[in-house]
């Protein structure tokens, strides 16, 4: 294994797997294109925060998970709760406003969830899911299920108190959690120049005696290569992580964002990083796909968005009377 | 009503509030491996108030979990627990200290199981002791009950009796829905019958503690105890108040309230939260709005909190929640129609 | 295939944009990413860029007009396909005859009639509002109460707080109606025979009602006149502000205290007091009109130490004349028509009653039991039209700080009769009014009570 000079990803994933994490990025990618253009054609409403340039992220580190594990999400989660193995034409309902959707249109695109494969779901409050994610790391531990949580969060968050707080406590009762920080430059407008003490997020990570890691996050290799010895660690009762992944957002913050705090170079030189492309690049330069195989899976992800999108403007609208429906266990039925 | 003495003796004894509140955790952990405790303190110092005591030594470190000073986090954790499958019940060493913790139990506790569309359940108990009288002043004496009790997705129980601390804390840990239940500092050494074993006093149920025809006072927490001292005095003059113990803020007892209104015509809310915009404000508004309104005889009365941070000098204490003279005089004019 | 450009939704709640200004013309080629056009909406305006490159085939929105969010404004030609003359599907949007702006135009048609309707009505309401009498005192209880037995709150007199009615005065006023209704040839016989009739003595106290006072002074117990009730008072206490309780006592024979037969004034006193005993202020004011001028004069003479003050209102007992003929029309009158002449003489100028003053006297005195309890009780302290008892010797004997209050057109009791208080006595004479000066001019009555009141509240303090 030693002389084996391919990236992690090729040496330790079949290719049916990383066939299909392929598909999922692009799943991601197109289904957010396609909600995008379903608001700016006013067919959703509120907002929404895309995540399109960080898909590696997001599937690389949902790699090593089972159904049984649990995520915690932000409101940047659309490829998350995919990667998490989400239906997109579900996810589509939702944004929709429809009772097909994951949250019966209650939640909507901050705080998508599909809880029966372990996503907790999307979070409209920054660094409200990193103490749940501890929560869920505790419930795993005590009831000894192996189960480990994965806590999304981005730079802006790393500066909430609810951070150090959960990463303290995790440490502290060695539970079962990757903090994974998705590192794309801007909390908002606020650069992390700007915002954060520390030139890499990981460097708190010794303030919890943990290990901490700063990772090319548009890499899928060195993501899921970092992230599954993070997971191996937290199963073997050594308790949390720090991992940072370097990524970049596209689009802007959310859709009334209109741009000012960043150039058109820099957003250029990013979308010339872009993941999907180098991941595609490296499976078919090591021979996992070829060219036509990889333009079958974007056909494949293309048309998956496409009915789903159709499936939730079919959907069924929420009736009125079901307005106060799942504030309480009683109102269920 | 009538049992006979030796089953009395058999079925209830006296024990303190913060006793019974123990003991329904005790039972709780015996019964349930899911139960976990939360809190600053709770271990092997028993609690700022002793109310877990001894827990520690029967069930250990791993269930009776001390927490670092982290409000936010450690609430956040409970929240994390409860929607994964554990029934955490998390204490807070004296309730003001929970305006740490609002964002996980306002935004994401109380708001899991809408937000994802009934997907997800939320389990937790917050416990939180409350209330003045104890010269802690202004950071460590307040009365809360009214800010969770205006967030849908909360169920908010202030028990009066070590009966009902011990009933509602068990019905709070059966309940799927994150519960916050008050408790009165000057309660925990109060003494009372309290049923062995399990059962629950349901949540959303007042008690009539007291039966009266002439002006209905409608009290929560340590305040029941001074409306029906209160309602003693009054007696003496021909006057019957009803004392109605309001157990649950969230969700109210609204048909009981509403049947007492009816019956007397005059309505005194007592409570200890600051009187403005408090749980007075929203009983007599339902009052107001009911098919109580043509019974009533005369205008609606509240007794609260004063509109200032509690204080320190005794006196000062004294003044800005109801006390029992208070009560008294106001129930008089009611009753006597000086109003 | 071209690419369609639209109006992008780029803030929350947008439903529609301004499409401010144009970047680009019709057969320009352009980048995808390049500037099209500038939106505006409420809050920001925004450059829109090119969704491809190519060609501006078509332009259908024109500048200025507002555009609904996804509507199809330009299409982009992409490939090498030849532009057609006319853009695929979409009309053109102009400033002036679009969809759009007839929708809103019309919208703004439809809503004016209304509007303005509605403000008419408004108007009216108020209008009508305001010429309406203000309702009285009630709780929801009484209205409640009132309304399922259809009576009028009008007519009933309130117990409570600044005579707010309560439930229990209604259905008292509806158990002394009933009674009436129940016997009109009662009634009937009454008008046909003024003479006193049989009825019920009652033995149970005489009728207090309370006003708590926000300042600090004693109270003020006021002491109605002959065929008046504790309602006379209003304006005057009124005018005395709430800085002090008013305890409003009912004479016997009088408003709701019992209708019991005295064979004398000191017996009719001696009731009085035996309430007065037992209530729990230690000393107040006392202040009485005319009959209760006398009640209250023998009061101070009797009980001398629970006395702060004593103001007396046109009283009785200063000497032999009254207006017997008024006084008795007064207690005979069964209906309003029969009691307004008689009214009419109480005033200084018959125009200060009004109907409605009448109606509501009237309407307190329904009760047969009422009018023949008062004719006979005329009888024993008025007979043959003369004052049976003289107080100027207890007059004499009075310490309190002592004012007599008199209007100069009483027409019941000349106003002379108070030439004949003692020395201490401080006298006011009010022009323009007649025997009820608290009722036609209460505050130059209010004025010499309250300095009584001040200067018993300190002479008491220095006691």
């Amino acid at each position: 294994m030693t002389d084996d000079n391919r990236p992690f990803a090729i040496r330790n994933y079949d290719p049916a797997r990383l066939r299909d994490a392929l598909r999922k990025m692009y799943l991601i990618r197109f289904f957010e294109e396609g909600a995008e253009d379903s608001y700016m054609r006013g067919l959703i409403h509120g907002t929404m925060h895309l995540s399109i340039g960080q898909e590696a992220s997001a599937v690389a580190s949902c790699m090593g998970l089972t159904d049984e594990d649990k995520i915690t999400s932000t409101h940047r989660g659309h490829g998350h709760c995919i990667a998490k193995g989400a239906e997109v034409r579900r996810m589509f309902a939702e944004f929709f406003g429809k009772e097909e959707g994951y949250c019966h249109g209650r939640g909507g695109s901050m705080h998508i969830a599909d809880v029966t494969r372990g996503n907790l779901g999307a979070n409209g409050i920054v660094g409200g899911g990193l103490p749940i994610a501890v929560g869920a790391g505790l419930t795993a531990k005590r009831l000894n299920t192996g189960a480990v949580a994965i806590c999304f969060f981005g730079d802006g968050a790393n500066n909430e108190g609810a951070f150090h707080e959960a990463l303290n406590m995790a440490a502290i009762w060695k539970l079962p959690v990757v903090f994974i920080c998705e590192n794309n430059k801007y909390g908002m407008s606020t650069s992390t120049e700007r915002s954060t003490a520390v030139k890499n997020i990981a460097e708190r990570a010794v303030a919890y005696a943990m290990p901490g890691h700063t990772v090319d996050g548009n890499d899928f290799s060195a993501v899921a290569e970092t992230v599954e010895a993070a997971i191996a660690r937290a199963r073997a009762g050594e308790g949390p992580s720090l991992i940072e992944n370097l990524t970049y957002r596209w689009r802007g913050h959310s859709k009334s964002d209109r741009n000012r705090y960043r150039t058109k170079q820099e957003i250029d030189e990013w979308m010339a990083r872009d993941p999907i492309q180098r991941f595609r690049a490296e499976l078919i330069e090591h021979g996992v796909l070829d060219e036509s195989e990889a333009e079958k899976v974007i056909a494949e992800a293309r048309q998956e968005v496409e009915a789903g999108i159709e499936f939730a403007k079919s959907g069924t609208a929420p009736r009125i009377s079901d307005l106060a429906k799942y504030v309480y266990a009683e109102e269920n039925a | 009503m009538n049992a006979p003495a030796k089953q009395l003796d058999a079925d209830t004894r006296e024990i303190s509030y913060s006793e019974a509140i123990r003991e329904a955790m005790g039972l709780a952990l015996e019964r349930d491996e899911r139960v976990v405790l939360m809190g600053e303190d709770i271990g092997v110092y028993g609690g700022a108030f002793q109310v877990t005591g001894d827990l520690v030594e029967r069930f250990g470190t791993d269930r009776v979990m001390d927490t670092p000073i982290s409000e936010l986090g450690g609430a956040g954790v409970a929240v994390g627990a409860a929607l994964t499958g554990l029934r955490p019940i998390f204490e807070f060493q004296f309730s003001d200290f929970a305006a740490l913790a609002m964002e996980q139990i306002v935004n994401q506790a109380a708001k899991m199981r809408y937000m994802l569309g009934g997907e997800a359940s939320v389990p937790v108990v917050f416990r939180m002791p409350a209330g003045s009288g104890t010269g802690a002043a202004a950071q460590h004496s307040q009365s809360f009950e009214a800010w969770f009790g205006h967030v849908p997705g909360l169920k908010v129980v202030q028990p009066s009796t070590p009966e009902d601390a011990k009933g509602l804390l068990l019905a709070a840990l059966e309940d799927p829905d994150p519960v916050v239940m008050f408790e009165h500092k000057l309660l925990y050494k109060m003494k009372g019958h309290v049923p062995e074993g399990w059962y629950t006093t349901p949540i959303g149920k007042a008690a009539i503690r007291r039966d009266g025809k002439d002006v209905t006072i409608v009290a929560s927490a340590i305040m029941v105890h001074r409306a029906l001292a209160a309602a003693e005095k009054l007696a003496e003059e021909g006057i019957e108040a009803e004392v109605i113990d309001l157990r649950s803020v969230r969700p109210i007892d609204r048909d009981t309230i509403i049947g007492s209104v009816r019956k007397t015509g005059k309505l005194l809310c007592v409570y200890e939260g600051v009187r403005t915009l408090g749980v007075g404000a929203e009983i007599s508004a339902m009052i107001a709005e009911s098919e109580a309104f043509d019974y009533l005889d005369a205008p609606i009365q509240r007794l609260g909190g004063a509109e200032a941070p509690i204080p320190y000098n005794p006196d000062l204490e004294k003044a800005a929640v109801p006390q029992t003279p208070d009560i008294e005089v106001a129930a008089r004019r009611l009753a006597r129609r000086e109003v | 295939m071209p690419v369609e450009v639209i109006l992008p939704k780029v803030d929350m709640d947008m439903e529609a944009g301004l499409l401010a200004q144009w970047h680009v013309s019709v057969g320009d080629k352009v980048d995808k990413g390049a500037a099209l056009f500038d939106i505006e909406t409420d809050k920001a305006a925004m450059e829109v860029e090119a969704p491809a490159s190519g060609i501006v085939g078509h332009i259908v929105a024109e500048a200025g007009s507002r555009i609904p969010v996804g509507q199809v404004v330009a299409w982009i030609y992409t490939g090498n396909e030849d532009i057609p003359g006319t853009p695929p599907g979409a009309a053109f949007i102009g400033n002036g005859d679009t969809a759009e702006t007839e929708d809103e135009g019309r919208e703004v048609v439809d809503e004016a009639r209304p509007v303005v309707a509605t403000t008419g009505q408004a108007n009216e309401l108020v209008l009508a509002e305001s010429s309406e009498p203000s309702r009285p005192r009630a709780t929801p209880a009484a209205r409640a109460f009132a309304r399922k037995n259809g009576i009028d709150l009008g007519s009933v007199t309130g117990s409570g707080p600044n005579g707010r009615i309560q439930a229990d005065d209604v259905s008292r006023w509806q158990g002394e109606q009933q009674t009436f209704v129940a016997e009109p040839a009662v009634a009937e016989a009454n008008l046909a025979t003024p003479a006193p009739t049989d009825w019920q003595e009652d033995h149970r106290p005489l009728s207090l009602t309370r006003r708590k006072g926000r300042g600090g002074g004693l109270p003020v117990l006021l002491i109605h006149g002959f065929a008046a009730d504790a309602a006379g008072w209003v304006p005057l206490e009124k005018a005395l502000g709430n800085e002090r309780e008013i305890i409003r006592i009912e004479l016997p024979c009088h408003g709701r205290s019992p209708r019991v037969r005295v064979d004398s004034f000191r017996e009719f006193t001696r009731m009085v007091v035996k309430t007065f005993d037992d209530l729990d202020a230690e000393r107040l004011h006392l202040v009485g009109h005319s009959l209760g001028g006398a009640v209250a004069t023998a009061i101070a003479d009797i009980r001398p130490r629970r006395i702060a003050s004593l103001s007396l209102i046109s009283p009785a007992g200063l000497g032999p004349e009254i207006d017997a003929a008024a006084l008795y029309g007064i207690a005979r009158a069964s209906r309003t028509d029969s009691l307004v002449p008689w009214l009419k003489r109480l005033g200084a100028r018959s125009d200060a009653i009004s109907h409605d003053f009448a109606k509501a006297a009237m309407m307190s005195r329904m009760e047969p039991e009422l009018r023949a309890a008062q004719l006979e009780l005329a009888e024993i302290l008025f007979p043959d039209g003369t004052q049976s008892f003289d107080l100027s010797a207890a007059m004499e004997r009075v310490e309190a700080p002592f004012k007599i209050v008199w209007g100069r057109q009483d027409r019941i009791l000349p106003w002379e009769h108070a030439l004949r208080a003692p020395d201490a006595a401080g006298l006011h004479l009010l022009d323009k009014a007649g025997h009820i000066p608290h009722i036609e001019r209460p505050e130059a009555v209010a004025l010499p009570l309250l300095e009584n009141f001040r200067t018993g509240e300190i002479s008491a303090y220095q006691r």
